[in-house]
């Protein structure tokens, strides 16, 4: 109960200094390099083999009803709405969130917070907002990148073993999107719903790693825990918080 | 407990579990004493020797001490207790006064860095007021608190230098941070102060943390604590895990800075050999 209640004070210290004087703005674009930017082949890899492989097995079973020509469809829908936001979030959480909650709990025990709030520093302000900050932004950014190249993915394995023509299987892809509505006239609401959830996912794995990481208590083998705590923690947070997520856009965007 | 009577009490006091004895300047006290009986037999005469040696100078320095009016203390500790799972210190009271170097000295466990902790107020005392500079700390907001932390200059027991900065931009932290400073007075001043602890800019300056030995990641620590020109200065085991000539650089530093800088000290330490060469006073600690 007191770690939920400590969880939600630097959630919400962390959001508040995201408005209040001095920004780290330097300290942002790092952090963005770090967490967006050094992320995209990972993110690129695990998109292109997942698009792949849901194009494989969806081939096989619509192949039973003859009705392959639906393939883009269905990458489509899991890809933007499910996968692509999951998959991002969940290989950000392994490889910046450990990264994060490493480097916080090491200068945690090396004393290095201490040496930050002694030279009038808030630790939360300096640390942890401008991560909060860049994982806001580059999360969804990442997602958009891994929806793009699992649909491409899709489309090789769709042209190479189904003989799908290009042209049909970015029709069917369009078709999905326009079939779930849109927003404001132009803003399809798979985007929407693909675009909330990475945002929400950037939120939680880095106030989770920055949590875990000014909990490190132990020197060496402190950090080595809260980093596995973090990777655990944050992964097991975006596939339940995924679910609710979904339940309510369902509901918002049927409605 | 006002500034008078913390001068005359001397030593040993009666009472509490845990007392703190207080000399002031008077190198034969009961405190440094008892301190002796803890220290093995053939540490003794080294330190009856240093001892001798300083015993001139510090009876001057006493006397002219006496001369000026007795100034209000830069930082005073009254009746402070804390306790975590077990008392860590109880009812401690002493004052730092300009220009001095107070030493604290105990075993270890006993508490002695934790009064620096109550001191910056990263820890709130359960019991006693805190004073920096005049001004009670023991209940201010954390940002008021993070505003009087600029007052002192912190030296970290392992240094505590950002790793993931160069000494240059370590050194900087503290002007870039809330000293309205251009970039040429910056550069021009942790320069100056790299040079004050010995080191050569044009050698250290860019490097990390992580390529420096020991001693000079101490040194650069005490750089980045003087870098605001603090009026005080605060010390924790400053020459523990170095060898024996570091130690005396680093002794030498801190007395440099007292008598160059006129900056107020507060030494945590539990090396006697280098608390004897650098204090004015000795604060120890001890259960009863």
């Amino acid at each position: 109960m007191l770690a939920v209640q400590e969880y939600v004070s630097l959630a919400s210290k962390a959001i508040r200094y995201c408005f209040v004087r001095p920004f780290y703005v330097n300290d942002v674009i790092q952090q963005m390099d770090t967490i967006g930017v050094q992320s995209i082949p990972i993110v690129i890899l695990t998109g292109f083999f997942t698009g792949m492989v849901l194009a494989l097995q969806t081939s096989v079973q619509l192949e039973a009803f003859g009705a392959t020509q639906y393939i883009g469809k269905l990458v489509a829908a899991s890809m933007i709405r499910e996968l692509g936001p999951v998959l991002a979030g969940l290989m950000v959480a392994g490889r910046v969130g450990s990264g994060i909650a490493a480097q916080i709990g090491s200068m945690m025990v090396t004393e290095q917070i201490d040496a930050l709030n002694t030279l009038g520093t808030d630790p939360i302000k300096k640390l942890v907002t401008p991560r909060l900050i860049a994982s806001l932004v580059m999360l969804p950014l990442l997602t958009v990148i891994t929806d793009f190249v699992g649909i491409l993915g899709g489309n090789v394995i769709a042209s190479v073993y189904v003989g799908l023509p290009t042209g049909t299987y970015w029709q069917t892809v369009w078709e999905q999107l326009a079939s779930g509505g849109f927003t404001l006239r132009y803003i399809p609401n798979d985007f929407i719903q693909g675009l909330v959830k990475p945002f929400v996912f950037g939120g939680l794995i880095s106030i989770t790693a920055c949590y875990y990481g000014l909990q490190t208590r132990g020197g060496t083998e402190g950090v080595g825990l809260s980093t596995t705590r973090t990777v655990v923690t944050a992964s097991i947070m975006i596939l339940v918080v995924d679910y609710f997520l979904t339940q309510i856009m369902l509901a918002a965007f049927n409605a | 407990m006002t500034a008078d009577n913390d001068r005359r009490s001397s030593g040993a006091g009666s009472g509490d579990e845990r007392r703190v004895g207080i000399d002031r300047r008077t190198p034969v006290d009961p405190a440094a004493a008892a301190a002796g009986e803890r220290v093995a037999d053939r540490e003794r005469e080294v330190r009856e020797a240093i001892r001798a040696e300083l015993l001139v100078d510090m009876e001057e320095e006493a006397r002219s001490g006496k001369a000026t009016t007795p100034a209000e203390p830069v930082i005073e500790l009254q009746g402070v207790s804390l306790a975590f799972d077990r008392p860590v210190l109880e009812d401690i009271s002493f004052g730092l006064y300009p220009g001095e170097t107070v030493c604290v000295v105990g075993e270890s466990g006993s508490g002695k860095s934790t009064i620096l902790k109550l001191i910056l107020r990263l820890l709130v005392p359960d019991a006693g007021r805190v004073f920096v500079d005049g001004q009670d700390v023991t209940d201010v907001s954390y940002g008021e608190a993070l505003t009087m932390r600029r007052k002192m200059g912190m030296v970290f027991q392992s240094a505590a230098l950002f790793d993931s900065m160069t000494v240059f931009e370590n050194v900087a932290y503290p002007l870039r941070e809330h000293v309205k400073m251009r970039e040429d007075e910056i550069e021009e001043r942790v320069n100056e102060t790299l040079r004050f602890v010995d080191l050569d800019p044009e050698q250290v300056a860019d490097k990390l943390p992580s390529a420096l030995s020991g001693g000079m990641r101490k040194r650069v620590g005490v750089a980045r604590g003087m870098a605001a020109r603090p009026k005080i200065m605060l010390y924790d085991e400053p020459t523990s895990g170095l060898d024996p000539l570091t130690t005396g650089t680093i002794t030498r530093l801190i007395v440099k800075l007292q008598r160059e800088l006129q900056v107020s000290s507060l030494v945590v330490s539990h090396d006697i050999r280098s608390v004897f060469r650098m204090a004015t006073r000795v604060v120890l600690l001890y259960d009863r």
